[in-house]
């Protein structure tokens, strides 16, 4: 990919996740006292609704992917061999799909899983 | 009234030395001293072996840049005064390789400069080769790129540049923003071709926007904004104008009264 | 040539080079700040997504658990862990704000045009409108900080 598409995304997953990341600040203290929004009953409520589910998975994906970049980049800028150029982009990858894998299992046990 | 001022310079000789050591010369302060008249003080009185770089004394050349006190300057433009410290330190510019003392290998900053394709590049190469006549430029579209033609390559932006330190394809902030100067250049033709080889892992993306570029500039040149206006046509993908598009020549009649050809 | 190029000392300043920016404007201090930020962001991030997963019963859960969400609190939700959130808002805050000036300095929207330019040279693109979101960042990060630290320690 150009890396001018990949500094799009970057510039877009930044200006979401100020927005998103704002938001989730908001409802861990602000809006919701800090002791329910951390307590058990808060959070499964809050998994039962779809919106609010859907709305933690696009936070998961921006700031993965936003953050990750931002590695990849000041690796690439570390040190410039074809190897270790080629590991970066690949590494970058590897780590987005299994931290958004990792992150997503959460989600979907939390709304489908079986409460134990 | 007199005084001493502490001179410390970074001394290193490849063919000799293992490593950089500083060694101190006490010079006699003087009314309007540069950190260059310091310097040859000390190389003409007291230590004839200092090896440094300075040709025209009055930040026109660029030679003379140099690390004082923290930050790279031009020796002949940095009054000792300006300083506020008796104490002077005085290294190579960093990122560049050390040929001895103060004198830095500007090879590859060259090298990144000529890769930027610095000179206008027309469609119509027949253009350049068998000219009839100037090329017309309102004073509006110079002004869109005078003050990045003010650099004189001393070295100072890309030395104090934070990817430079540790990127070494990275161009550097003079030569982008050369490239922006003849990108933006309304007689120049070779956009696309420039900003592709700009959108690079290592290309124009790699500017973080740290500013010390332009805020070190002795000249304005105000690089970091270059780069960063060169980035919207990076992003885009094609330069401002197309084969055909850039200015026109003005074509001279035999009586010596120009008239415009379009 | 040859020879002399070899023998030159490589004067590359490596990480030093750009983690370092005393002396510097303050847009460095800027950039400087927001790679550390970004790291520590992305770590803290990291390790949220591993405490959060103990809500469905850890990496071999396989549902919500009262019992694995209990055993987690205790051990995240103390003084330190609290204090970790004070700065994680400090640090989440000073990223996303100074982030904002970033994005619309680089594309140019902030940094002013170029013009015909006069001794003493003041760079526009380091004038006053990216300055002041520069400060801003600064501020509410630290009043982000505080308010965190009266919620979590009031």
């Amino acid at each position: 990919m150009r890396e001018s598409r990949l500094m799009v995304i970057q510039y877009a997953t930044a200006l979401i996740a100020v927005v998103l990341v704002s938001f989730h600040l908001l409802m861990q203290g602000v809006l919701v006292s800090y002791s329910t929004a951390i307590s058990y009953q808060q959070i499964l409520s809050i998994y039962g609704n779809a919106l609010y589910a859907g709305f933690l998975e696009v936070l998961l994906i921006v700031v993965l992917v936003h953050g990750f970049n931002g590695v990849r980049i000041i690796l690439h800028e570390l040190r410039q061999a074809v190897a270790w150029a080629k590991w970066v982009d690949v590494g970058t990858v590897a780590a987005i799909v299994l931290s958004v894998a990792y992150g997503t299992r959460t989600i979907v046990l939390a709304v489908f899983g079986v409460q134990s | 009234m007199t005084r001493d001022i502490s001179l410390r310079v970074q001394r290193f000789d490849p063919s000799k030395d293992r490593k950089p050591a500083d060694k101190e010369y006490r010079v006699p302060w003087r009314q309007g001293m540069t950190v260059l008249d310091a310097l040859l003080y000390a190389r003409d009185y007291q230590d004839h072996s200092i090896a440094l770089r300075f040709s025209c004394r009055q930040a026109s050349c660029g030679s003379c840049a140099m690390k004082v006190n923290g930050r790279a300057r031009l020796a002949c433009y940095t009054q000792v005064d300006e300083l506020g410290s008796d104490s002077i330190v005085v290294r190579p510019m960093d990122n560049f390789e050390i040929v001895k003392d103060l004198v830095t290998d500007l090879g590859s900053f060259f090298e990144k400069h000529k890769q930027v394709t610095p000179h206008l590049v027309r469609a119509d190469d027949s253009e350049q080769d068998n000219p009839t006549g100037e090329y017309v430029m309102k004073p509006e579209a110079l002004e869109e790129i005078l003050q990045f033609t003010y650099c004189i390559k001393c070295g100072i932006c890309t030395s104090s540049c934070p990817t430079v330190a540790t990127d070494a394809k990275f161009p550097g902030p003079q030569a982008l923003a050369q490239a922006y100067r003849y990108l933006a250049d309304e007689r120049d033709e070779g956009g696309d071709l420039r900003v592709s080889a700009l959108d690079d892992v290592h290309g124009v993306w790699r500017c973080h926007f740290a500013g010390t570029c332009s805020a070190l500039c002795p000249k304005g040149v105000d690089p970091a904004m270059g780069i960063q206006l060169l980035r919207r046509h990076v992003l885009a993908g094609k330069g401002p104008r197309g084969p055909g598009e850039g200015a026109k020549e003005f074509a001279r009649s035999g009586t010596g009264t120009g008239s415009e050809s379009t | 040539m040859g020879q002399q190029e070899s023998k030159a000392e490589k004067n590359r300043r490596g990480v030093a080079g750009w983690l370092n920016p005393i002396h510097l404007n303050v847009e460095r201090w800027g950039y400087v700040f927001q790679r550390v930020t970004g790291l520590a962001i992305l770590a803290y991030v990291i390790g949220h997504l591993g405490d959060t997963s103990f809500f469905v019963g850890g990496p071999f859960g396989t549902g919500p658990s009262q019992s694995s969400w209990t055993g987690i609190s205790a051990i995240v939700e103390n003084s330190f862990g609290h204090l970790i959130l004070v700065l994680l808002v400090l640090v989440l805050v000073f990223h996303g704000t100074n982030g904002v000036r970033l994005v619309l300095a680089e594309l140019g929207l902030i940094i002013g045009r170029p013009s015909a330019i006069e001794y003493p040279y003041r760079p526009k693109s380091l004038g006053r409108l990216q300055k002041y979101l520069f400060w801003a960042a600064v501020v509410f990060a630290l009043l982000g900080a505080l308010w965190t630290g009266m919620i979590l320690f009031g």
